[in-house]
């Protein structure tokens, strides 16, 4: 097999690969936040009036809180009911579960054509 | 105007110092020697004197 | 074409004919050791107990555990490959000789971005810290940019410089950052006279039950992510196939050290729901034992640990640019060699304004998750990368520095840990994660029929190992 002798680029031609490059990363970095999609989902439920015992902290931990700089329960309230919500629709999973596999699958199969060109320019055909 | 102000001044400063070596030298650099010298490092150079790869 | 000869002084990209300026291969297996560590050991004082907030403390503990095993794994399989293909580039260099050039493509982006943005992430938080001191003694509304700049200006500096002193600098902040670290340890349980640790009273149940465990693991990574980084010195170290397991291994060691402390220290002092939002955890759990000592101490600590992980961040991505340029993967402009430092001067030099747009322009969240997952797709390529690897070239094929055992057990435990951590991220992150993995796909397509074009076929082979089998 004859070796495979690559074309030359021009400057302007490298530069304009570079850009190219760097404005997917930029979009792949903004576009969550564009759409508006960043970041996860929180709840939090701080009751009436809470006191350290209504938001279930023993002594210690409210000495702890005391010693952070949170005086009253108050304060510590928004921290202490804040929780993730960690529901998800199975849909969304398995579109999750698609896209990643996929994306392997796509790599592995064109890595795979091109290694066995490397090959058999590297070491001849068989 | 406190010991900080002066401080973040400083910090730019320093940080233009850096840059200005830097831009500097790699011009040099690139007008002393020529691409082809500057980019004919290769791959596997160790392994090819100090290594052997069959048992 | 087999008997090619790898010392012709004609051939390119066969060995060391071509080469009149080149990396200066002067480390020694505690470089890597500090290199490693470096770029992993601000994860405790930061980041970590993000793990605690996604799941209680316990499930903290768990994840601490679990990634662990995951990295365990990834230090071993990357010690044995690493030790074979001594080469700048590391992974991204692996992966060429051993699955293909669009995966080595994809992987050299990983390593590139993981690392940029991480260094970007700790010249924020150097910013931060700096701003907090500020605070401390009274001056309020400190501009943080001249701080971020700096930061990366002075290590774009010294690793332009050479990688000697860089490595050396890394070494020295980073084993003050560890001490740190057992020092606190150490005067908590012993030292104080009464132990100010509370974990009967502040432990609580998970609070999310076990689906909060599986959530920790995604910034449970946190503990140990970027040892892994250790294979970009590869072709600056003096002895590769000792040096590399060696410095990786006891990197690993130390780091779960590090983490386990870590963690004790912190879920005795503080409450888990504080301390799952706390920006700087060890800091503030040496303020919490009322030592000023102390508290001076983990405030350093906190300011090494960030300018180690930020120095080793630039060292890393600027040798897998280098690799890529010297391939014709990028402009092969990239691929030259500062003739008296013996550093990748440009890639250094190019890098350095992409991080700054990083760390001034882009949301510290955003560009944290940036860098986690790429380094959770490069975690997920090292298991097929190792299993192709013994495949095509098995134990009596060529000859290894280092064997990693129970093989394919690693690969296997790698690859499970690899999918639980997809799902971790995926509650609560999954648009980051479809939004990266977009982005991946259209560059591979973007690679694959455009760009491999101006890549010579057998030169980017340049290993001296005989024909993979099945080939």
């Amino acid at each position: 097999m004859a070796d495979y002798i690559p074309p030359v680029q021009s400057k302007f031609g490298q530069m304009i690969d570079v850009i190219v490059l760097l404005a997917l990363a930029i979009g792949a970095l903004y576009m969550p936040l564009w759409l508006g999609l960043a970041g996860s989902a929180h709840t939090s439920n701080v009751p009436d009036n809470p006191t350290w015992e209504s938001l279930g902290q023993n002594a210690t931990m409210v000495e702890k809180w005391n010693q952070l700089g949170y005086t009253e329960a108050a304060e510590a309230a928004e921290l202490i009911t804040a929780r993730f919500d960690y529901s998800f629709s199975i849909l969304s999973l398995l579109v999750m579960i698609v896209v990643v596999v996929g994306y392997y699958a796509i790599i592995l199969r064109f890595s795979e054509k091109e290694y066995r060109d490397v090959i058999s320019e590297k070491f001849g055909d068989r | 105007m406190d010991i900080w102000n002066i401080i973040e001044y400083a910090a730019w400063g320093l940080s233009a110092i850096f840059g200005l070596y830097i831009i500097f030298d790699w011009i040099k650099v690139d007008s002393t020697y020529s691409d082809e010298e500057l980019m004919s490092s290769r791959e596997g150079e160790l392994e090819a004197m100090t290594e052997d790869h069959t048992l | 074409m087999s008997e090619t000869d790898i010392t012709s002084k004609t051939m390119d990209g066969m060995g060391p004919g071509g080469t009149k300026i080149g990396l200066a291969r002067v480390l020694g297996p505690a470089h890597v050791w500090g290199l490693g560590v470096g770029i992993v050991l601000v994860g405790e004082y930061m980041g970590w107990n993000f793990s605690v907030g996604k799941g209680g403390a316990y499930a903290a503990l768990l994840a601490c555990w679990f990634a662990g095993i995951l990295y365990s794994c990834v230090a071993m399989i990357d010690s044995e490959v690493t030790s074979t293909v001594a080469a700048a580039g590391g992974q991204y260099t692996q992966a060429k000789h051993i699955v293909g050039p669009l995966m080595a493509f994809n992987v050299g982006l990983y390593l590139v971005f993981a690392y940029t943005m991480l260094e970007a992430a700790n010249a924020i938080t150097f910013g931060f810290l700096i701003d907090t001191v500020a605070g401390m003694t009274g001056h309020e509304g400190l501009d943080e940019r001249p701080f971020i700049i700096l930061a990366i200006m002075f290590l774009a500096w010294l690793n332009y410089r050479g990688v000697l002193a860089t490595l050396t600098f890394s070494l020295i902040i980073t084993a003050f950052a560890f001490v740190s670290i057992i020092v606190l340890f150490l005067s908590t349980t012993v030292f104080l006279g009464e132990s100010p640790l509370r974990h009967t009273e502040l432990m609580t149940d998970l609070p999310y039950g076990w689906l909060g465990v599986l959530a920790a693991m995604h910034f449970g990574l946190w503990y140990y992510l970027g040892i892994e980084g250790t294979c970009q010195a590869a072709e600056e170290v003096r002895s590769p196939a000792r040096s590399l397991p060696f410095g990786t291994l006891a990197g690993i060691m130390t780091l779960l050290i590090a983490a386990s402390l870590t963690w004790y220290v912190c879920v005795g002092l503080m409450p888990w729901e504080y301390l799952g939002q706390a920006g700087v955890p060890l800091f503030d759990a040496a303020r919490m034992t009322g030592s000023m000592g102390l508290m001076v101490l983990l405030g350093i600590g906190t300011m090494f640990a960030t300018l180690a992980s930020a120095n080793g961040c630039i060292n890393d991505a600027s040798r897998a640019w280098f690799a890529m340029g010297r391939d014709h993967y990028l402009p092969d402009w990239f691929g030259a060699v500062h003739p008296r430092f013996q550093t990748p001067y440009r890639a250094i030099i190019f890098l350095v304004p992409i991080a700054l747009i990083f760390a001034l322009g882009a949301p510290l969240d955003q560009v944290i998750t940036f860098s986690i997952l790429s380094g959770l797709l490069e975690y997920t390529f090292m298991p097929l990368n190792v299993i192709l690897f013994r495949r095509k070239w098995p134990l009596n094929t060529i000859k290894r520095g280092y064997e990693h055992p129970f093989h394919p057990i690693p690969a296997i435990v790698l690859l499970t840990l690899c999918g639980i951590t997809f799902f971790a991220v995926f509650l609560g992150y999954g648009s980051q994660l479809v939004a990266m993995l977009s982005f991946y796909i259209v560059v591979s397509l973007w690679f694959h029929f455009w760009r491999y074009r101006f890549v010579r076929r057998a030169a980017q082979f340049t290993m001296p190992w005989p024909r993979p089998q099945g080939y």
